[in-house]
């Protein structure tokens, strides 16, 4: 069964990109949420294999929605994969967030697959 | 302002006039042929009366007056002299014949200086008149610079008198402090009211005492090159307020002598407000900068990978070229944002120990591709030093430097990393540090230029940014790392031979407060 992958970002130019660059480079299944409630909601019913979480969002922020992630027992389980604009992400740490991976954008389309597979040890 | 009558008495025709009273026509030529002989200006008069319209009319530089006369005597004729500003400053010599009663106390008392009897001997005569004159014009000259002195007094006092107002009611900061010590002499109240102290808690306290200032070192070499240059313009400080509050300043100091003791006049304005608005708009404007370049690199990419069609040859190089751009910017957007976020303290830094010939290892590494490109050799001799500091910072900082040094070469040049252990630089107390110099033969730096280049936006030439891909901020970012560890960084260079980079650091780094 092919893997399912949640985008979560506040801008849908960006949500239609990254779905874009995974879909042209795996079979996985593709969805998106524009914000922080949207993907708990998400996450809850479709249950997907990983989550890919925007860091900066207005209102419900990345750190919140990752937080309620860990709180639900229905969506603790999936590895969220942090995704920051924000500068010389090598500087900032997340070591205090129970993250698989931090990921810098802008990041390349056909690596970003290739990233998440490496991350969760797909094959 | 000059008195006509202090004038030289050589630069005018005769010595003085003098204005001569005696009822005796005889005696009156006779006195005014001994002065004319002299030199002197004669005005001989008979009457007490004419003598009082002619003094009047003129005042002579001295009066000869007989006091025996009909109608009006001598001593009455004195004391109208004396009763009249127009004549009272004229010195009036009594002259009285032998057997007449001179009343000398009488004579003193209206007015008169001196007195002579008749018959006189002509050098006796000559004498007092000369003395008188000579007093009188001392006594002139002592009057006018009295007069020449309080308007000066005066002067001074309004100018004081502005300069206090101005202190008073300055909304800046301005303080007096002895020099080197820093010890308050004076502050105004807008010093008082935006640290918060009152004035008994600062006057006669120094800077350091008071903890006004933070980074000690650097207000004493603050000090060092004030005393040197005697000014020092637009000096960043930050402080603390009596409540601990931070605030930053811009201050200009003067040096000024006040009675033999050096002192520094600082005038400062307070800066926090603008620069926190500036930080605001720097990370705002910053993100929505990036959100959208973001989004057009992502589709930029997306095409650049073919898979949604293959593009032909000039399709494909302008998606590159659009790419590479895109990327330039992105990568202003996040120096501009490391830059801020140091600047203001959002960075700590990550301590453990670096080894030197690794981090340049590395370093040189990362470039490879790029020096490879430039045809420029990149040459490392670094000693095995470890040193306690954050590696990726430092990292940060050598890639900087190396990719300055490589863009700013000719192919075919090289570039020399030099890595021991030197004592701090001037200025900097402790022990023995890692220095690190980067040697180039490239185009150099102009002397005028060599301290602006670690000022954000100061590359030498303003097209440098745009030729050379960089953002004018990575000797910046290079300072503030080097600072942030304790450390400094500097320049030489030569015009057509090169540049070195100097940075030193500390072995033993403690996070900068």
């Amino acid at each position: 069964m092919s893997k399912r992958v949640l985008i979560v970002d506040d801008e849908a130019d960006i949500r239609s990109i990254t779905q874009l660059a995974l879909e042209m480079a795996t079979d996985w299944t593709v969805l998106t949420a524009g914000s922080g409630q949207e993907a708990l909601a998400i996450a809850a019913r479709d249950r997907p294999d990983v989550i890919l979480l925007d860091l900066m969002m207005p209102e419900m922020d990345g750190r919140a929605t990752l937080q309620q992630l860990k709180l639900d027992g229905a969506t603790q389980a999936i590895p969220v994969i942090l995704v920051t604009a924000k500068a010389a992400a090598k500087g900032d740490r997340f070591g205090d967030l129970a993250v698989a991976a931090v990921l810098a954008k802008p990041f390349r389309p056909l690596q970003l697959a290739a990233d998440i597979k490496a991350i969760l040890g797909w094959r | 302002m000059v008195d006509p009558t202090l004038v030289n008495p050589t630069t005018r025709p005769y010595q003085a006039d003098i204005l001569a009273i005696d009822d005796t026509p005889e005696n009156l030529q006779l006195l005014a042929q001994l002065l004319s002989d002299r030199h002197y200006k004669v005005r001989s008069v008979t009457k007490g009366k004419t003598a009082l319209r002619a003094a009047q009319a003129a005042p002579p530089d001295l009066i000869l007056l007989d006091v025996n006369m009909p109608e009006l005597n001598g001593y009455e004729v004195c004391q109208q002299l004396k009763a009249d500003p127009r004549t009272a400053h004229v010195p009036v010599i009594f002259i009285s014949a032998l057997g007449e009663t001179l009343d000398k106390v009488q004579a003193f008392r209206v007015g008169g200086v001196d007195y002579i009897t008749k018959p006189f001997q002509v050098e006796e005569v000559l004498a007092r008149i000369e003395t008188h004159l000579r007093l009188q014009l001392l006594q002139r000259q002592l009057q006018a610079q009295n007069t020449q002195l309080q308007q000066e007094m005066r002067d001074r006092q309004q100018a004081e008198e502005k300069f206090a107002k101005a202190f008073r009611v300055s909304p800046n900061p301005i303080t007096l402090t002895s020099l080197p010590e820093c010890r308050f002499i004076e502050v105004n109240p807008s010093f008082l009211r935006l640290t918060g102290y009152s004035r008994e808690q600062v006057i006669g306290y120094s800077v350091f005492e008071l903890g006004l200032s933070l980074g000690l070192n650097e207000s004493a070499q603050d000090v060092q090159e004030l005393m040197a240059a005697g000014v020092l313009y637009n000096r960043e400080i930050d402080l603390h307020t009596v409540s601990g509050e931070l605030r930053t300043w811009l201050l200009s100091i003067e040096q000024m002598d006040i009675d033999g003791q050096p002192c520094a006049l600082a005038v400062a304005s307070d800066i926090t407000e603008r620069k926190r608005l500036e930080a605001e708009f720097i990370s705002l404007v910053s993100h929505e900068l990036r959100t959208p370049l973001n989004s057009v690199i992502g589709s930029l990419d997306l095409l650049a990978t073919g898979h949604l069609g293959q593009l032909n040859d000039k399709g494909h190089r302008l998606v590159q070229i659009a790419i590479a751009n895109a990327e330039r910017l992105i990568r202003l957007i996040n120096d501009i944002l490391d830059l801020d976020r140091m600047r203001s303290g959002q960075v700590t830094l990550r301590f453990s120990l670096c080894s030197l010939p690794d981090l340049c290892q590395q370093a040189q590494a990362a470039l490879q591709e790029m020096a490879a490109q430039a045809r420029v050799k990149v040459r490392v001799e670094v000693d095995a030093i470890s040193l306690w500091a954050d590696c990726d910072r430092l990292q940060q900082l050598l890639i900087n430097l190396l990719s300055n040094a490589i863009k700013f070469s000719l192919p075919g040049q090289q570039i020399w990393l030099r890595g021991q252990l030197a004592p701090p630089p001037k200025g900097l107390p402790g022990l023995p540090g890692l220095q690190l110099q980067l040697q180039d033969q490239g185009r150099g730096i102009p002397a005028d230029k060599l301290h602006l280049i670690f000022e954000r936006f100061q590359q030498v030439d303003a097209s440098d940014a745009r030729q050379k891909g960089g953002t004018g901020l990575g000797l910046a970012i290079c300072r503030q790392i080097a600072e942030q560890h304790g450390g400094r960084i500097w320049a030489e260079s030569t015009m057509g031979e090169g540049s070195t980079f100097f940075v030193w650091l500390p072995l033993q780094a403690a996070p900068a407060s």
